[in-house]
């Protein structure tokens, strides 16, 4: 067992934990951040993403244990601010959402692209969701979807 | 239930890793797949954990003698956005899994897991790379092909780390990197080439060429690149095929569940052919 | 002219999925929850002799067969019932459940699961087609392995033989195919307060479940309550593996006395749930002097597993499709799905079409290649028309738009120029296939076996409850339901209730499946909504409620599996360009064109999102998905390995709709969710054969594939 402290959402909390579980079921589990999701627990599907001190990550990837000072942001964190509002209703407008299962990710994928590039090209938005799988939509639409963000959001990135 | 350390100095990773036998455990992409059983599980690992990638001492990147050092602990996005890292590295090293991944993923950790399949390998294979290993009393460097003995085999040591990769400067004229995934993205490769030349006027002075997952580690033949070098354009236009077939005969794939040997045979080949073909007159 | 409830409005529940705020079952909490693994079978076939179960800690306990209730039964309750809840004498492939372990730590139930030592003794399996027909070790099921065996006819196929210019012979076989449903199976089965047996799923068919878990239990059907939860995509896989997680969960919930949850792992998913029927199919073709065909002689075979689950109405829907949109005069057709010892395979997206109409398309373009035809006026000269007979002898009775849309997509691909332009063998081609689909069940099941019903209540503080059982699950049926009815009712689409049904408060309208959500519910929906509308005025709480009437039109007789097959039908046309890498095989596609005929679309956006979905799905079964087994186990097993298309496989896919109100739907509305999934493997293939000029035969069309058939020839 240790002790780790790490911020999420912008809160700082303090657990002590196995520090080898997976940061995707301590944030599930421990702190009921259930917006994270587990389609895979391999790194190949993206739905568990979150931004890890800016960056984008799989969360069954990362033992507890690598996130001492961490500053972690979930679907939940993002969703209160107004990029992910933005993102929100760009993916709504655009008919980005079917099941909804690799949403959230997708719209982490999506925050941590415009983080980085905030006018990105068609092909640059499918590059960056190129680890978020999703089977219903086909991608056109949340890849619309990104676009749009992006032209809304202008200031916002 | 295992150890998991988070050393606060190089120093002190060596001496757990020594004292321990501590498994390296880096970006955990490769690790965390390989012991997980059950989703919601603690994955099982045979040996206790030592956790590198926050260790300052191994995330630089730096030049010296005109050679690149990446530190081990450098993810593969941050080598993505270097200038010094050569291109056929860099090009490698982009087809490897998605960006989520990259962010954590190490070439350490490429090296290490010493997958014939593994993208980053092939091309430092093809740019003459070497690791530098280091324990509590020592360090050392071999050439990666010297370091890489067998899928899954390295030359490490029970008390060393890998804590840099050493890239001499890659001067080549010409250079190709190719995977063949098992789709355009986030995807393992059934075979890929890393290879690079060095042309002055119609002589080829340098060649390297690296086939990835046709061999039990990455094939690269020394032997045959020394025929090739200082060849004119026009005499290995001539002898193209007589190369093409040496290489043809040192290419032993396996069938998987990605692919099947003819088929890596057939294209490693191909590629080959093309890439001699660009080079020569 | 567009209809008005076409235009897009926002889907309802985009919001809450996309900041994470929906609960799917995994994000529900319950109260004293212990989890479920399964110990399962390492043999594909074997006779059970021993189970040696190790001493298990505190707090776990075994739970087989065994522990059925008295009254109840050792067999889950589908279509047939031949699967067990438990084996318990012997396996019959590899994964089946033996038995389950309950408890609170998922590591620990891992752990006592590969503990379980269980002797066998081995029998020898038949995996494949030929190795099932031959009684490999023995028949599995029944005396010749086959789970169903057809025979249609339609014409005089023995005398139009007789005049054959020519008579042409090709085989042509597709793979499994696994759902990847992003979100892997899940139930939660609670014993309630009020002494009924909860079951909370990810899954498509509430009432399949409480008739299942209520015939292994041994109780009425109402003394189980079934919620579905938030399904994160099912495509088919949901559609009857529910039956199988919940019967043994409720077992286990009942046995312990608290709330038994089992969520599968990615990789337990794939390597166990049910998958798509692989098919093969050969043609005997008989064509005159011109090339036209005089008939055809097919036989249809399908995997159809270790049980046979819902494998007799897939089969069905495979040989009803397999002559396509054309009319061929005289034909013969027999199908037979086989026992096999894998996995069983079962519904997904299209269930059985797809195999029919791969075949069928690649068939007639083979014909157009033998025959040195263009593809296109090939195909064309034998479509089938209003009033045209189907190989079941029913009619046609709409509009078929077919010509209308050749030219609308060959507006938008310039498909006719770039045939001229890219050269057979030119490693670019490009691809065309047509399609159609039934929406509804097949024959008459609407009509006897599920007889919807919709009830619609206006209560008291002037929301409107919708009640029925189809479920969303991606397909947008939370938006396009609430649509229908509050255009009939003349509401604001949010004052419409629709809420993930729950059995003890929404009538059996049928299962969420067949392309009939729309097309068959919707209407119901549409019905009731009027029958409602004509009361408005009353005070207070009013009730209706609509059932499924047969339209008149049709006639059907089960015995003989003829007439009229479906009540309606959605058309398609899709085009494919590719180029094709000479030294890799790697096949990049170009562009996606499709146009479809799906009645008139409840929301265009909805069904463009469907239509895009379906294409990519269909094309990642045409070239990527490859699933092999061997001795009994797949090969792929993660998503590694089994490799679904990303966002840069595919570029963006150009669709259009035509309308073609059809009278019996919702607003004119047909069933599109299958429909969009039926075409683009045959483009594939079509522009592959085209770029190298040889023929394409079988599915996934992967670059080995594309090797093999261009070195061998
Ligand atoms: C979804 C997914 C996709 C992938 N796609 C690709 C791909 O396209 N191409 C590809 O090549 N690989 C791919 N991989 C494999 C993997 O991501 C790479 O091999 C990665 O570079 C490993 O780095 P890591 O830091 O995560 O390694 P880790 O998992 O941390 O370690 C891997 C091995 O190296 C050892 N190790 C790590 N660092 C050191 C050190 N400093 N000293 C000594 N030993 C050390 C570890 O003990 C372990 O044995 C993929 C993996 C996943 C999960
Ligand atoms: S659950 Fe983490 S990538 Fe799929
Ligand atoms: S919307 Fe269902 S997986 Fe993406």
């Amino acid at each position: 067992m240790t002790k780790i402290t790490f911020s999420v959402n912008g809160e700082s909390r303090t657990i002590e934990t196995d520090p080898l579980r997976r940061l995707l079921d301590v944030l599930r589990e421990d702190l009921g951040l259930t917006g994270v999701k587990e389609g895979c627990a391999e790194g190949e599907c993206g739905a568990c993403s979150v931004i890890k001190d800016g960056l984008l990550v799989n969360s069954c990837m990362v033992p507890i244990g690598t996130c001492e000072g961490a500053r972690i942001v979930t679907p939940e964190g993002l969703r209160e601010t107004d990029r992910g509002r933005t993102i929100i209703d760009a993916y709504a407008d655009s008919g980005a959402v079917q099941c909804g299962f690799c949403t959230p990710g997708m719209m982490m994928a999506t925050e941590a692209l415009l983080e980085k590039n905030s006018q990105p090209s068609e092909a640059e938005a499918r590059e960056a969701l190129s680890g978020n799988l999703c089977r219903c939509t086909g991608y056109d639409m949340i890849v619309e979807g990104v676009l749009k963000a992006a032209e809304r959001g202008k200031g916002l990135w | 239930m295992v150890e998991a350390y988070r050393p606060s100095s190089l120093e002190e990773a060596l001496k757990i890793r020594a004292d321990k036998g501590a498994l390296p455990f880096a970006g955990g992409t490769d690790l965390m797949v390989k012991y997980r059983y059950e989703s919601g599980a603690v994955p099982e690992y045979p040996a206790p954990v030592i956790f590198l990638t926050h260790l300052e001492e191994i995330r630089k990147i730096y030049s010296q003698d005109g050679e690149l050092h990446l530190g081990a602990g450098t993810s593969l996005a941050e080598l993505m956005s270097h200038s010094e890292v050569p291109e056929l590295l860099k090009e490698a090293v982009r087809t490897i899994a998605a960006p989520g991944l990259r962010n954590t993923a190490t070439l350490a950790g490429n090296i290490c897991n010493a997958s014939p399949a593994a993208d980053g390998v092939c091309a430092l294979y093809a740019l003459d790379s070497r690791v530098k290993l280091s324990s509590p009393r020592s360090s050392r460097e071999l050439a990666i092909y010297e370091f890489i003995t067998g899928p899954g085999k390295t030359e490490l040591r029970e008390d060393e780390l890998l804590t840099e990769i050493i890239i001499p400067r890659d001067r080549s004229t010409t250079r190709l990197f190719r995977k063949v995934g098992t789709r355009k993205a986030n995807a393992l490769s059934k075979l890929s080439i890393a290879a690079a030349a060095r042309l002055s006027g119609e002589r080829v002075d340098e060649v390297r060429i690296a086939l990835g997952a046709v061999a039990p580690t990455v094939l690269r033949s020394v032997e045959l690149e020394k025929q090739i070098q200082g060849l004119s354009r026009a005499e290995l236009s001539e002898r193209l095929e007589h190369f093409v077939q040496s290489y043809e005969a040192m290419v032993q794939p396996i069938d998987d569940q990605r692919s099947t040997a003819v088929y890596r045979k057939k294209v490693a080949v191909n590629l080959l052919r093309q890439f001699l073909t660009s080079i020569a007159a | 002219m567009k209809a008005q409830i076409s235009t897009p409005i926002r889907r309802v529940d985009a919001k809450d999925k996309t900041s994470g705020a929906a609960r799917y079952l995994a994000d529900m909490s319950f109260e004293g929850m212990l989890y479920a693994k399964a110990v399962r079978s390492e043999r594909p076939r074997a006779k059970i002799l021993r189970i040696e179960v190790p001493r298990l800690p505190e707090g776990y306990t075994y739970v087989d067969a065994s522990d059925i209730p008295a009254g109840g039964k050792n067999k889950i309750e589908m279509i047939k019932d031949d699967w067990p809840v438990f084996a318990d004498k012997e396996v019959r492939f590899v994964g089946e459940t033996l038995a389950l372990i309950v408890g609170p730590d998922r590591g620990m139930l891992n752990r006592l699961c590969r503990e379980v030592k269980v002797e066998y003794q081995d029998l020898e399996p038949a995996l494949t087609i030929d190795e099932a027909e031959s009684l490999k070790g023995g028949a599995i099921h029944g005396t010749d392995n086959l789970y169903a065996d057809y025979n249609l006819r339609k014409g005089d196929p023995e005398e139009a033989f007789k005049k054959a210019d020519r008579i042409i012979e090709d085989e042509i076989s597709t793979g499994y195919q696994e759902h990847i449903y992003m979100e892997p199976q899940g139930v939660v089965a609670r014993p309630e307060a009020d002494g009924k047996l909860g079951v909370y799923f990810s899954g498509q068919c509430p009432f399949y479940v409480r008739h299942a878990v209520a015939g292994a239990m041994g109780v009425d059907e109402e003394m189980v309550r079934v919620q579905q939860a938030v399904t994160g995509g099912a495509f088919g896989g949901k559609e009857h593996y529910p039956d199988v997680i919940s019967t043994s969960l409720a077992v286990a919930a009942r046995k312990v006395g608290r709330p038994v949850g089992y969520f599968f792992d990615r990789v337990e998913d794939i390597s166990y749930t049910p998958k798509r029927h692989p098919s093969r199919t050969t043609f005997r073709t008989a064509v005159d002097e011109r090339g036209n065909v005089l008939a055809m002689d097919i036989d249809v075979k399908l995997n159809a597993g270790a049980y046979e689950s819902c494998s007799m109405v897939v089969l069905q829907r495979a040989i009803f499709s397999v002559n396509s949109v054309y009319d061929i005069q005289n034909v013969k057709i027999r199908g037979r799905a086989f026992a096999t010892n894998n996995v069983p395979s079962d519904a997904y997206r299209g269930f059985g079409a797809p195999q029919g109409l791969f075949a069928m398309e690649v068939h007639m373009s083979h014909l157009a290649r033998t025959l040195g035809l263009s593809d296109l006026k090939y195909k064309s000269r034998h479509l089938i028309k209003k009033g045209g007979l189907t190989v079941t002898n029913g009619r046609i009775h709409e509009e078929v738009k077919l010509p209308e849309m050749i030219e609308r997509i060959d507006e938008m691909s310039d498909y006719r120029r770039k045939v001229k332009e890219f050269k057979k063998g030119s490693w670019r081609g490009v691809g065309f296939s047509m399609f159609n689909h039934g929406s509804g069940f097949t024959g008459n099941g609407e009509q006897e076996i599920i007889r919807g019903v919709v009830k619609m209540r206006k209560r008291s503080d002037g929301l409107v409850d919708l009640l029925v059982s189809n479920v969303e699950m991606g397909q947008g049926l939370q938006t396009t339901f609430r649509k229908i009815a509050a255009m009939v009712l003349d509401l604001p689409v949010d004052q419409v209730v629709y809420n993930d049904p729950n059995t003890d408060l929404v009538p059996d309208s049928g299962p969420t499946c067949a392309s009939r959500s729309i097309a068959i519910v919707g209407y119901l929906v549409q019905e009731a909504a009027k029958k409602l509308k004509a009361r408005w005025g009353e005070e207070g709480e009013v009730l209706v409620e609509h059932r499924y009437a047969h339209p008149p039109r049709l006639h059907w007789d089960q015995e003989k599996l003829d007439g009229d097959a479906y009540p309606s039908y959605g058309w398609g046309i899709n085009v494919i360009e590719v180029e094709v890498d000479p030294l890799t095989y790697e096949v990049e596609t170009k562009g996606i064109w499709a146009i479809h005929d799906v009645g008139v679309a409840i929301d265009e956006k909805v069904v463009e999102g469907q239509v895009d979905g379906g294409i990519i799905q269909a094309l990642g079964y045409g070239s990527l998905e490859k699933l092999e087994v061997k001795d009994g186990r797949f090969q792929q097993r993660t998503m590694a390995d089994y490799t679904i298309p990303t966002s840069m496989d595919f570029p963006r896919i150009k669709s259009a709709l035509v309308d073609n109100p059809y009278e019996y739907g919702p607003f004119g509305a047909k069933g599109a969710g299958e429909l969009v999934f039926d075409g683009a493997a045959a483009a594939f293939a079509d522009a592959v054969q085209m770029a190298i000029d040889r023929d394409i035969s079988r599915i996934p069309v992967t670059p080995e594939y594309i090797m093999e058939v261009y070195e061998n020839d």
